[in-house]
């Protein structure tokens, strides 16, 4: 058990400019479920990387607990890691996989055993400790490397996508099954996914990176609810916020001939460099109001998920001709209720479920 | 021969596959088993490829005369087991085959190791001046033999390792193509996250060379081994040139055979036959060991 803390770690690639983990600050508590969330190559697979040893830190530093491990090879660093491609030992059985580590620390055999199949048993593996890998299913084989790493009780658990090569079903249930196993034992865990929903079901807090910098790192809720900037905003959540960039006008922002109303200040301190505003709105956060009343949208798509509907519209380009940056609009409906293609729809946001942006710097404006 | 339409193809084929109880061409694409053609063809080759071994046999039991014939004999006699007794008496065949089994063994072994070593160091580990290196020891293959053998000798006599087996042994004990090849097949078959998650369980770089990377290394390595085996056991221009015919391997010693103003085919043929049996025991016992699959299961489903 032990906390995990990055101090301004960065690595740059030989041959690279840009550092792919630029200044990294992260506290991760004692037991806590860390989740790192970004699109492909943001960093965050470089960091749980340089966590467990197999990526050199550049400058900065990484401790775990109170050690310094920067400079430390992995095996000192008591971390165990679940790889995305499993990497078992082909040539053992699934026993010999999981007790490899222990053998290697010169623990007794009894022991070793012991714990393979305690381990076994909380894995519902107990049937395969003879098996071969290439004998194992992909949820199976998942399991024996989530098994590699408990039976080495280690301080700190390092997942890199550990579920992206199962079907979506065995996806969703042994996402449960690990955020439950982690409560469980109480191991301080980093989980590496580009899935943002693996992220918000599972993380205790949600660091989400890009371009390897920490954009914003909180709780679920938290995240969903003041997103730190555009990009967070836009990244959690499915279907994505909807960010509209319009002038802004007195009152509000204009988006085609209507306009959305925005709180004096929040308008003023937002559209201060460029005279425009980044609005943004949840789907489910956008309620059918009467015409002439909030915004109209022209309905293209309609996805019916049986509990929810959700209108895939486009804001009608007003007679100011202006460009928008983005004029596609999601809605989340009563799904009895969807009105067909082709309808024009008037919208408005509900209350409190606006989120401003300042266009320029991307932040948000409170 | 009617012109199959791709929308008509079931039906034209069908009857056809039914009626002849497999598919008609010899490859057997449908089931995956093969055809008459393939085994006939594989039948072929293997006759081909055995027929001087057996030829060797029958010419080991037949004098020179009944050899020029016509027809010539093609079956082995009885006095095949005379001329073996010749051809040891002849040379000493027997010592030439230990040595030989002693020489092809130790070069076998240390090429195979040292080999998948450098091999697995310039596939897997970052050290500097890895690609000069390696350019290096490519570049040694280019040296021809007969170069080298001039200061080989040298060197040899230096030692005062002149008709001792340990001169014809060292110089051999690792290869240029060996590296090369184990290289190659461990930068395909080897994921790097299997390497990782052996640093992440604690084991040393050369515990993970002998835990993972021999296991999954052993097809190349029984290819390796074989090949190596059968090059050193056939070697004839060095071993000729550090050993004497007292103390010689299997081919300096087959050289010596049959001498005389007219050479005893039978005699020789003989004790060719003798010297290639050990090298058809190798082959059956390594061959086993070329198995496909071995990475199966390791890395994703």
């Amino acid at each position: 058990m032990a906390t995990v803390t990055f101090e301004q770690a960065t690595r740059i690639y030989p041959r690279t400019e840009r550092p792919a983990v630029d200044g990294l600050d992260l506290r991760i508590d004692d037991g806590e479920f860390l989740v790192l969330v970004g699109p492909s190559g943001c960093g965050k697979s470089t960091s749980l990387r340089m966590l467990a040893g197999l990526e050199e830190v550049d400058t900065g530093a990484i401790r775990i607990g109170d050690r310094d491990v920067t400079d430390s090879p992995p095996k000192d660093r008591d971390i165990a890691m679940v790889f995305q491609s499993y990497a078992l030992y082909p040539h053992m059985t699934v026993e010999q996989n999981m007790g490899f580590a222990l053998r290697l620390a010169g623990i007794g055999k009894a022991e070793i055993a012991r714990r393979v199949a305690e381990a076994a048993a909380i894995l519902d593996l107990s049937d395969y400790l003879q098996r071969r890998p290439r004998a194992l299913s992909g949820g199976q084989r998942q399991r024996v490397a989530m098994g590699r790493a408990i039976v080495r009780s280690p301080q700190v658990f390092l997942m890199d996508e550990p579920l992206s090569n199962l079907d979506a079903k065995l996806r969703v249930q042994t996402r449960t099954q690990i955020a439950q196993l982690q409560r469980r034992l109480g191991t301080t865990t980093v989980y590496v996914t580009h899935d943002q929903v693996e992220a918000m079901t599972m993380g205790d807090r949600v660091a989400v990176l890009k371009d390897g910098l920490l954009q914003q790192c909180d709780t679920p809720g938290a995240l969903y609810d003041r997103p730190a900037n555009a990009f967070v905003a836009g990244f959690i959540g499915s279907p994505a916020m909807n960010l509209v960039t319009g002038p802004a006008v007195d009152g509000g922002v204009r988006l085609g001939s209507a306009v959305l109303p925005v709180p004096r200040d929040r308008l003023a301190r937002a559209s201060a460099g460029t005279g425009s505003v980044t609005v943004g709105f949840r789907p489910e956060c956008l309620e059918a109001a009467a015409p002439g009343e909030g915004f109209p949208v022209v309905v293209d798509v309609v996805e019916q998920l049986g509990s929810d509907a959700f209108l895939y519209t486009r804001l009608p380009v007003g007679d100011t001709g202006e460009q928008l940056h983005s004029s596609d609009v999601v809605v989340r409906v009563e799904p009895r209720s969807a009105p067909p293609v082709g309808a024009t729809v008037w919208l408005r946001g509900a209350a409190g479920g606006l989120h401003v942006f300042d266009p320029a710097s991307q932040a948000r404006v409170d | 021969m009617t012109i199959t339409l791709p929308g008509t193809r079931t039906t034209d084929v069908r009857p056809v596959t039914a009626r002849g109880g497999r598919p008609r061409r010899g490859r057997g694409t449908r089931s995956g088993k093969a055809g008459p053609v393939t085994y006939t063809l594989l039948t072929l080759t293997a006759l081909v490829s055995i027929f001087p071994l057996y030829w060797t046999v029958v010419a080991g039991s037949h004098t020179n005369a009944e050899l020029a014939a016509t027809p010539p004999p093609f079956l082995p006699s009885a006095s095949l087991f005379d001329n073996f007794a010749a051809a040891l008496e002849q040379a000493p065949i027997g010592k030439a085959i230990l040595n030989s089994v002693l020489v092809s063994g130790a070069i076998t072994v240390g090429t195979v190791l040292f080999c998948t070593l450098a091999g697995f160091a310039f596939a897997k580990l970052q050290f500097r001046g890895r690609g000069v290196l390696l350019a290096l020891v490519i570049g040694t293959m280019m040296v021809p033999t007969q170069l080298s053998v001039i200061p080989l000798f040298m060197m040899i006599a230096d030692l005062q390792w002149v008709n001792q087996l340990q001169a014809v042994i060292l110089p051999t004990l690792v290869s240029a193509f060996g590296v090369f090849f184990m290289r190659q097949y461990l930068i395909s078959a080897l994921p790097n996250e299997l390497l990782e998650a052996g640093r992440v369980d604690g084991a040393s770089t050369f515990r993970i060379f002998w835990s993972i990377v021999v296991p999954v290394a052993r097809p190349a390595m029984a290819v390796l081994a074989m090949l190596t085996f059968l090059t050193a056991w056939n070697e004839f221009f060095w071993p000729l040139i550090a050993l004497t015919t007292a103390n010689p391997t299997v081919q300096v010693a087959l050289a010596g055979l049959g001498s005389g103003y007219v050479p005893q085919q039978s005699v020789i043929m003989a004790g060719t036959l003798l010297g290639t049996l050990p090298v058809l025991v190798v082959f059956t016992i390594l061959g086993k060991q070329i198995v496909g699959g071995i990475m199966q299961g390791a890395v994703k489903g």
